[in-house]
């Protein structure tokens, strides 16, 4: 084959051209396992494009391998005992050309063996562990080889949403908001990523005696069952801490705000009540406990408008109340307060309120294979089915959760977390330490050993009638996470309430008390039905409905004149006027059209 | 009787909102169609444009479809007959000099324009230089003279122009086929009758050679088949390749709801699409249109002709806060208040 010559494309640029590209490439990857340039730097000849790409730049992904030079890997075993006597450490191996970086270009070059058993003169590097194979995130659920990929996404997710100890000096920060779960466990069934990552002084979440079974159709689609008295007992729940702050922020031309109790006076003064927990200097203290409207911090602010003040000569300076209240909806004990200066040298507080979060119906618990439910039933352990050596499970999971979704990780792990309950032990769920069989084996030998069926199967009587259930019930442990998504935090009702200013409608949205939105799909689907007296409540009754009066001779509106007891047009001058109904929405339409030097006119029939 | 009777039973109930229903059953199986692209085997799938790139070509009526086809079928004689058939095919196939031509060579000193011929595409399409050079005298009126397997033109001029214009001219010449009717493919359809499909549209020129089936033949250019067969066709047509695109996909939509869009779509006499050039854009009502697109023009053209809201559609009616004349608001008292309480009065 005729050597072409071969382009170089730096961090996709082309910058030049080279007669040999197989020996330059060989050159610079020398060089960096020397240390002579970046091991940064990563190079790859495409032999079929005849071109060379030489990367440097950031956002690629990289994975460290062992470097394997004529066919010996360079990771010798006296290198591994020194690395246990902790003589040398990654970065060593980094800078002497033993272990090196590639990312996906480059490991289009590379034949990588999986094992040093694997290793032949032509491979070019050789892989850590199979588990490896997968990143950090797939890496710390157990049994990540018998899930599906689609599940691990769902479970990265849910671990990122799950309440736990998110940093161990929780009660020195002013998170906004702050989910602590009060008993954190670390999870009987482990990988090694744990241990790596250090995740088990972070744990978010609890180990749960699961036991695969319907209960009396709560748990359809995906609802849990779970256990009153276990909640009572502490189990899932959590606390919930919310940051308010304020700074006494200073204006053009001298005027500041100030933290106190804002005097009657004040514009938006929001009545006694409502500051009669703040003390003297309008700072409310730690333990007392809030509900909504409730101020957490006093402030006066100067008014909106200069003028104001202008005129009011020796008497109090007019202020604005623009104190901090506790939103709607949310209540809680006071956790701490701090004052402090910022570097502007303008006082600051700021509050931590703190709530308990007992689990209830409406809350989101998952498991780390993508197994997600909320509750839909806390029921009485007495209720519960109970196993013959009185194991009440903590949850109920419905077995039509299991096959659709492939998590047959979930079912490994009941397994392994009720031997390692049984025995005290910890037990490994790390990648491909083993086959799926060997585990099965494994964890059923332990069980029979303490006494338990090898299957994990129990005996489970019905809590309600005290008979056994006619089939055995699957029974193990799971460690549980529960989400952030709390039904306490969303809840949200309305019947009458603010409407918008500028076109009467329903606001929107949990902090202003609003409404749902009936909207565009919701209004094809009534027209579909032809619901149309229903449509009209939905859209008008309901909504911004507006009566005005419409002058009958030339179709503007007019309003009444109380004085003269009269209807009158403005434009005609005429008195014969009809009271309409329209939406308000319609009548902004009309006043906008006006406002385009169209003028509109109703023309009423009969 | 029977058939009457039953067909009577399904009629659509007054007031039935069927524009709606119609909108809602086409269009959220198309949701799906963005994310499914399969496609079947045949040489159909290949240069057929199919999915929701047709579907958007079909309602917004393109005057000309990116892959405009025609079904060209014959008489039952010829149909059986494979050779007839390709004959047929050779016939209708459309071959252009460029696609013989590997490159042209001109000499303005000798005045010759000389084509260097791909053999390969003469071979496949079984000509001879000789064929070749024949048409190209006669479709030019032009001397031809043919060495070494290549065509050499002597012009008459010695315009460097004429030579030029004369060298680019010829290679858009057709020696073979029907102009603009494309490449022609012999099908064999299910029950062993051969047919030709064709990537392009000329449907009114194969119309007119002897053997081809009138009654069968057609295309899926719905403005060709609207300027030959009338509204109708079109109507058919549209309604057809709805239905087609849509089966491709795998997804069934109820035959009344294809017929009703295409009825709206053609019902004036001319193809309209349903945008803003077309239906919703041509609504009776000022505030429909308003709503939907351009919502300033349509306002301030309403104002310069004085236009009046006649208040009969869906849209307008929310808008206001009425009823909407639609299901269980379509209907209304025969009877006006006032006479019912003079019945009752006995006046
Ligand atoms: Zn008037």
């Amino acid at each position: 084959m005729e050597i072409k010559k071969c382009y170089i494309y730096l961090n996709g640029r082309a910058i030049g051209s080279v007669d040999n590209p197989a020996k330059f490439v060989n050159e610079v990857r020398t060089s960096r396992r020397k240390g002579q340039i970046s091991g940064e730097v990563n190079i790859s000849y495409m032999e079929k494009l005849g071109e060379v790409r030489v990367n440097t730049d950031r956002g690629r992904i990289r994975k460290p391998y062992i470097i394997v030079e004529n066919g010996q890997p360079k990771l010798t075993t006296e290198m591994i005992e020194k690395i246990k006597r902790n003589e040398i450490n990654f970065a060593y191996l980094l800078r002497n050309g033993v272990v090196e970086f590639l990312d996906a270009e480059e490991e289009e070059n590379a034949l990588i063996a999986f094992f040093r058993k694997d290793v032949t003169p032509e491979t070019t590097h050789l892989e850590f562990d199979l588990a490896s194979v997968f990143g950090l995130t797939i890496n710390t659920s157990p049994f990540p080889e018998h899930n599906a990929l689609a599940r691990h996404a769902m479970s990265a997710n849910f671990i990122k949403q799950s309440q736990g100890l998110y940093s161990t000096n929780f009660d020195q920060r002013f998170d906004s908001r702050g989910y602590l779960l009060y008993y954190p466990q670390v999870p009987i069934v482990t990988t090694a990523a744990y241990d790596y990552a250090n995740i088990k002084s972070h744990p978010s979440g609890q180990n749960f005696v699961v036991a695969i079974s319907t209960y009396y159709g709560y748990n359809m689609a995906d609802a849990i069952v779970i256990n009153k008295s276990a909640v009572d007992r502490g189990l899932g729940r959590s606390v919930f801490y919310k940051s308010y702050s304020d700074e006494e922020r200073r204006y053009p031309g001298g005027q500041r705000d100030k933290f106190r109790i804002p005097p009657p006076t004040a514009e938006g003064y929001m009545g006694e009540h409502a500051y009669s927990k703040l003390s003297e200097d309008g700072i409310i203290e730690p333990e007392v406990s809030v509900d909504e409207g409730d101020v957490l911090i006093g402030k006066v602010a100067p008014p909106r408008f200069l003028e104001e003040n202008i005129g009011a000569g020796g008497l109090e300076e007019k202020v604005r109340d623009d104190s901090v209240v506790l939103k709607a909806g949310e209540n809680g004990t006071i956790d701490s307060v701090i004052a402090t200066e910022t570097t502007g040298a303008t006082r600051i507080v700021k509050v931590r309120v703190r709530s308990q979060r007992i689990p209830e119906k409406g809350d989101k618990f998952a498991s780390r294979h993508g197994q997600k439910g909320v509750i839909a039933l806390l029921a009485n352990q007495e209720d519960m089915p109970f196993s013959e050596n009185g194991i009440v499970p903590d949850l109920l999971l419905n077995p039509h959760s299991i096959p659709t979704r492939l998590t047959f990780g979930h079912l490994l792990e009941m397994l392994g977390g009720k031997v390692g309950a049984v025995s005290g032990k910890k037990v490994d769920g790390s990648a491909f330490t083993t086959s799926g069989k060997n585990r099965i084996d494994e964890y059923g030998n332990t069980l029979s050993q303490y006494g338990f069926d090898r299957h994990g199967d129990e005996i489970l009587y019905d809590g309600i009638t005290g008979r056994p259930f006619k089939a055995k019930i699957f029974t193990g442990v799971v460690y549980y996470n529960r989400l952030y998504h709390m039904v306490s935090n969303k809840i949200q009702v309305r019947s009458r309430g603010k409407v918008q200013i500028l076109t009467h409608q329903p606001t929107e949205g949990k902090a202003r008390q609003g409404a749902l939105r009936f909207g565009e799909m919701e209004r094809d689907a009534l027209i579909g039905h032809g619901a149309s007296l229903l449509l009209k409540e939905r859209m008008l009754d309901q909504s911004d409905k507006t009566s005005v009066l419409v002058c009958s001779q030339c179709g503007s509106m007019g309003y009444y004149d109380y004085i003269k007891r009269t209807a009158i047009c403005p434009l005609c001058g005429g008195n014969s006027l009809e009271e309409i109904e329209i939406s308000y929405a319609f009548k902004v339409l009309l006043d906008e059209i006006k406002s385009l030097h169209i003028l509109p006119s109703v023309k009423l029939n009969e | 009787m029977a058939m009457e009777k039953n067909a009577n039973k399904y009629k659509v109930n007054y007031g039935e909102p069927v524009g709606m229903l119609a909108a809602q059953s086409v269009g959220e199986p198309g949701t799906q169609m963005i994310l499914r692209t399969f496609h079947y085997a045949g040489i159909e799938a290949t240069i057929a444009t199919s999915g929701l790139p047709r579907i958007v070509e079909l309602v917004d009526v393109k005057k000309k479809p990116a892959t405009p086809i025609t079904y060209v079928y014959f008489n039952s004689d010829i149909e059986k007959n494979f050779e007839k058939s390709d004959a047929m095919s050779k016939k209708i196939s459309e071959i252009k000099v460029s696609s013989l031509v590997k490159r042209v060579v001109e000499n303005f000193s000798k005045s010759t324009v000389k084509l260097v011929l791909d053999k390969q595409a003469l071979a496949a399409e079984e000509l001879t230089p000789n064929q070749v050079a024949q048409k190209i005298a006669k479709l030019m009126s032009v001397e031809t003279e043919v060495n070494e397997g290549n065509i050499l033109i002597k012009l008459h001029t010695k315009s460097l122009k004429e030579i030029r214009v004369t060298g680019v001219r010829i290679m858009k010449k057709v020696i073979q086929g029907i102009e603009d009717a494309g490449k022609a493919l012999i099908q064999q359809s299910k029950d062993g009758s051969f047919y030709v499909i064709t990537a392009g549209s000329n449907i009114s020129e194969v119309m007119k050679l002897d053997g081809v089936d009138k009654s069968r033949t057609y295309t899926n250019d719905v403005f060709a088949m609207y300027k030959l067969f009338g509204i109708e066709a079109a109507r058919n047509t549209l309604a057809n390749e709805l239905r087609k695109t849509l089966e491709e996909q795998k997804i069934s939509v109820d035959d009344r709801h294809l017929l009703l869009v295409a009825d709206a779509m053609t019902y004036s006499g001319t193809i309209k699409g349903v945008g803003r050039h077309g239906l919703s854009g041509q609504k009776n009502s000022v505030f429909a249109r308003a709503a939907y697109e351009e919502t300033v023009k349509h306002l301030v053209n309403a104002a310069l002709f004085s236009e009046v809201d006649p208040m009969k559609g869906v849209t307008e009616n929310i808008l206001v806060g009425k009823q909407i004349p639609i299901g269980t608001g379509a209907v209304k008292l025969a009877i006006k208040k006032e006479d019912i309480k003079k019945v009752k009065s006995g006046e």
